[in-house]
């Protein structure tokens, strides 16, 4: 729970378009530091153009952002990125790097255009590996990992860069349940450990609510609702969004809702 | 007293003569060359490199030929110049094969040898003399300065009288012509390439008594059977290296058009290429072959 | 684990080391050997008198060396340096390892320059290059202006980019081969050793503006980080600090003037800006603070032996440069594919 004055994020009345395309039309929230903000919602409700906007990809059309109280416009790109790191969804494999380079590369923003890596870059690296438990495939090439040891990867990369701000977009899309428990809860040490703001779109509604502290419905690229899980997660709120029949029980894994799409065969009465 | 004056005076006229640029280009001086061109000749070259095959051959004509020390590929008459070391072809000389034979000078053609070639020659100080023939006079010219340049004034000046006997010679026969037929002058196939008006061959046949049918201001322009057909040529003299085919096949390649007055009256003359494209006093040959070429179907139509 | 992060200055100081000691290698065979003699032990030590005695002993010897032969070494490593710099710019600009430093239509262009100089009958230099620099830059500009025509967004998509570049290159095919067809026979053959490359027309005035190309290669080194993240995709590396836009539109400037100078005296050399990178890559990983360096020295002194070879191999005369890097640059890179496949 957020008990800081100035929030970490904020949106005011923000929209984004692709040409004729409305994206996010007039959203509005805010996240508070420290938080663990998931967001969810059908495919196309503009989750990913979100994180985009949060990470200063893309400019809005109309609308606010700020970052720590400053407005987004206001930060120069290499500030910006040691301020926010991103996790995308697939990580590009034409050029392999090792592991090793690739994490390394999350140091980038702290070594400006010549600056070459010192000692105290390989030991944020080597850390930053350890945390994510992928320093044993240091020297392999990207292109020779799973898919989870190479999301672990590219954490430990925004790691490195030291961010207040880590935007992940569905980061256990293709991973199996184990690899799926390990990224969460990498994040929910990372946020404990050193107050960073983990901001992160799900797919998987159940791990939305065990992890996240406050969730974000969107539909049609606007705010369905934002809170609680226990809030959020209402199965009317759910057949809204998603246009689908969802079964909203009590988790016994901790006090948050757990959801269950119902298959139409159920249905039948 | 007087005596030494004499002597001294003597002396002097002697040296003056020696020295006055009227003593021609017999000794090392700055010349200008067929291009225009300033050059600093040898007094008495002996590594001559020729750039072209003409060029070599001209040196031969003038009997000359023990001062030559390299020419270009296709240097091939008289058959002595096969032995020559080779400096690559006219259109790509081969600096450093040039540069390592140490010439004293070179002879270069104005069409055809790279201009950049002869400049970085010359910027590296050695005599590069340019030669320009571009119709029968000029060939006599360029024979002439090659000539002085070696010593072969009086060569020289033969092969020029000879040449112009022998033009005049067949001058004198055109003359008492009337009719000028069309000719035609198949250069090259598949294209079709003939000569121009800004060519040696344009004027070997006018000069013959014939009318060149690709007259015009393109030197090498094409033709397909459709506009010879329209030309209808009354003569068609085919060059033997023309598209590297056999005499037999370059013949039939007309002979399915006997819709032409060539191909009908049997006027098809294949001729020997090197007598018509290398500029040398060869020419003449040509010329002599294309006026008997020229008349003799005149008497043969004129006994109709 | 520190074996990964073995010191990068090291191993870059070992690397340009190195690879400044094969091209001085390189260049010394390629000044002792010619058209006009062998090689030989005493030729290398002649060749090195020559070089480094105030006097020369043999003055045609030191003539062929230094008038004939240093230009043309010079002008080979020059343009070997940035045609493999320029494939691996383009490689890594585009994330396209097929990039080649002609891909945006610069071979094209620059062709149909050179014809037109050529068939208006001006010399080499400054006449024959300076419509050729004007060619490659018109044909680049219009493949810029149809890109961003396209593209919806401000920003210049890679795809459309790419798209652009092969459609001109195939127009301007198109456009050489009709000029060809009607130029006369002489100049046919001038045509045709541009297109193939051609280094024997180089003279020692043009150097000034060969070397304009060496602030080139000092901007894109210090590019080299950028690079490396422009590897990991257009976003990531704009979330890792980069300012995508400016720093593409640098290096895309960058290379492609540098490519245009070379190409523009040299004629078009292929498969040097698509082989070179690759086979450094294959060595020394994705790097470009390596990458950089070894390209400009492997590519210089890869087109110093290309040379050589062209010069020497051929009975008949020297043949044009350009066939010697395909003949080589080809199986050479089908061998490289069927390796990394394994």
């Amino acid at each position: 729970m957020s008990k800081e004055m100035t929030p970490a994020v904020t949106l005011e009345n923000v929209t984004l378009a692709y040409g004729r395309r409305t994206v996010v039309r007039d959203l509005s929230l805010q996240v508070g530091t420290g938080d663990f903000f998931v967001i969810i919602g059908p495919n196309g409700a503009g989750k990913t153009s979100l994180v985009k906007l949060l990470a200063g990809l893309e400019r809005p059309a109309a609308g606010l952002i700020t970052l720590g109280g400053r407005p987004l416009t206001d930060y120069r790109r290499w500030e910006l990125s040691r301020l926010v790191a991103v996790v995308p969804q697939e990580t590009a494999l034409d050029f392999p790097f090792t592991v090793a380079e690739t994490v390394l590369m999350g140091r980038a923003p702290h070594l400006g255009l010549l600056g070459m890596e010192q000692p105290a870059d390989y030991r944020i690296a080597e850390q930053a590996m350890r945390f994510t438990e992928v320093d044993h495939l240091a020297d392999r090439r990207l292109d020779q990992l799973s898919g989870g040891e190479r999301q672990r990867v590219v954490i430990a990369r925004a790691l490195c860069q030291q961010p207040r701000v880590i935007l992940l977009d569905e980061p256990t899309a293709a991973l199996d349940p184990a690899h799926q428990m390990k990224v969460m809860d990498l994040m929910e040490r990372f946020r404990h450990e050193q107050g960073v703001t983990v901001i992160m779109v799900s797919h998987d509604l159940n791990l939305a609510a065990m992890y996240g502290d406050r969730l974000l419905l969107m539909r049609d690229g606007a705010v369905v609702c934002a809170g609680l899980p226990s809030a959020v997660l209402t199965y009317e709120l759910l057949e809204q969004a998603y246009g689908c029949v969802m079964l909203v029980e009590e988790n016994t894994l901790g006090r948050v809702p757990r959801v269950t799409p119902v298959p139409a065969k159920y249905l039948a009465k | 007293m007087r005596t030494q004056l004499l002597i001294i005076f003597s002396l002097f006229f002697v040296l003056s003569l020696l020295t006055t640029p009227w003593a021609g280009i017999a000794r090392a001086g700055l010349v200008t060359d067929g291009a225009g061109r300033q050059v600093m000749v040898p007094a008495d070259p002996r590594r001559v490199i020729t750039f072209a095959p003409n060029l070599a051959e001209i040196v031969y004509l003038l009997g000359e030929e023990q001062r030559l020390a390299g020419t270009t590929t296709f240097s091939d008459y008289p058959p002595a110049a096969r032995e020559l070391p080779r400096v690559g072809s006219y259109v790509r000389p081969d600096l450093e094969k040039i540069v390592a034979l140490r010439p004293d000078l070179c002879l270069a053609s104005q069409d055809g040898n790279p201009r950049h070639v002869v400049d970085r020659l010359a910027a590296m100080g050695i005599a590069v003399y340019v030669v320009n023939p571009q119709s029968l006079s000029g060939i006599m010219t360029a024979v002439k300065q090659i000539g002085t340049l070696l010593h072969a004034d009086k060569r020289a000046a033969e092969l020029v009288a000879a040449m112009r006997q022998r033009i005049e010679a067949v001058a004198r026969q055109v003359a008492a012509r009337s009719d000028r037929p069309l000719v035609f002058f198949q250069i090259d196939e598949a294209p079709m390439i003939s000569a121009g008006t800004n060519t040696f061959i344009h004027e070997l046949i006018t000069l013959a008594g014939g009318r060149n049918a690709a007259a015009g201001p393109v030197a090498y322009p094409r033709y397909d059977w459709e506009k010879i057909l329209a030309l209808d040529p009354e003569i068609v003299i085919i060059s033997s290296m023309a598209g590297g085919r056999t005499k037999e096949e370059l013949l039939a390649g007309w002979r399915r058009w006997p819709q032409l007055a060539a191909v009908r009256n049997n006027r098809l003359h294949v001729v020997d290429a090197d007598l018509f494209d290398r500029a040398t006093p060869r020419l003449v040959d040509g010329l002599e072959h294309l006026a008997g070429i020229i008349q003799s179907g005149q008497e043969s139509a004129g006994a109709q | 684990m520190h074996n990964s992060f073995f010191s990068l200055t090291t191993r870059l100081l070992a690397l340009c080391g190195l690879l400044l000691l094969i091209m001085a290698l390189c260049g010394l065979l390629a000044l002792a050997w010619g058209s006009s003699s062998g090689i030989s032990l005493a030729k290398i030590s002649e060749t090195l008198q020559t070089l480094f005695c105030a006097k020369a002993r043999d003055s045609v010897a030191a003539a062929i060396v230094w008038q004939v032969r240093l230009p043309r070494v010079v002008l080979a490593a020059v343009v070997g340096a940035t045609l493999a710099l320029g494939g691996l710019v383009f490689q890594a600009l585009l994330r396209n390892p097929l990039a080649e430093p002609y891909i945006l239509g610069v071979s094209g262009g620059s062709a149909i320059g050179a014809i037109i100089g050529i068939l208006l009958g001006l010399s080499p230099f400054p006449g024959v290059t300076a419509t050729a620099f004007v060619g490659s830059m018109t044909v680049l500009v219009l493949v810029l202006l149809l890109a961003a025509g396209v593209s919806a967004r401000s920003a210049v998509s890679r795809d459309t980019l790419l798209l652009g570049g092969v459609m001109m290159n195939a127009f301007c095919g198109a456009v050489i081969m009709f000029l060809i067809s009607v130029s006369q026979t002489a100049q046919v053959h001038h045509i045709l050793f541009w297109l193939m490359g051609d280094f024997s027309v180089f003279s020692v005035e043009q150097l000034p503006v060969l070397l304009a190309v060496l602030p080139c290669f000092l901007i894109i080194f210090l590019m080299a980080r950028p690079l490396n993240l422009l590897l990991l995709g257009r976003e990531t590396a704009a979330s890792l600090g980069t300012e995508v836009k400016r720093v593409s539109v640098l290096l895309l400037a960058t290379t492609t003037l540098m490519v245009s100078i070379v190409v523009s005296q040299s004629g078009l050399v292929g498969f040097v800006g698509l082989v070179i990178p690759h086979i450094f890559r294959t060595l020394l990983g994705p790097d470009h603070r390596l990458l950089i360096p070894a390209s400009i020295l492997g590519g210089g002194s890869y087109m110093i032996l290309c040379d050589l070879l062209a010069r020497t191999l051929p009975a008949g005369g020297e043949m044009p440069v350009g066939i010697v890097t395909a003949l080589v640059g080809a199986p050479l890179f089908i061998y490289l594919l069927w390796r990394s496949r394994r």
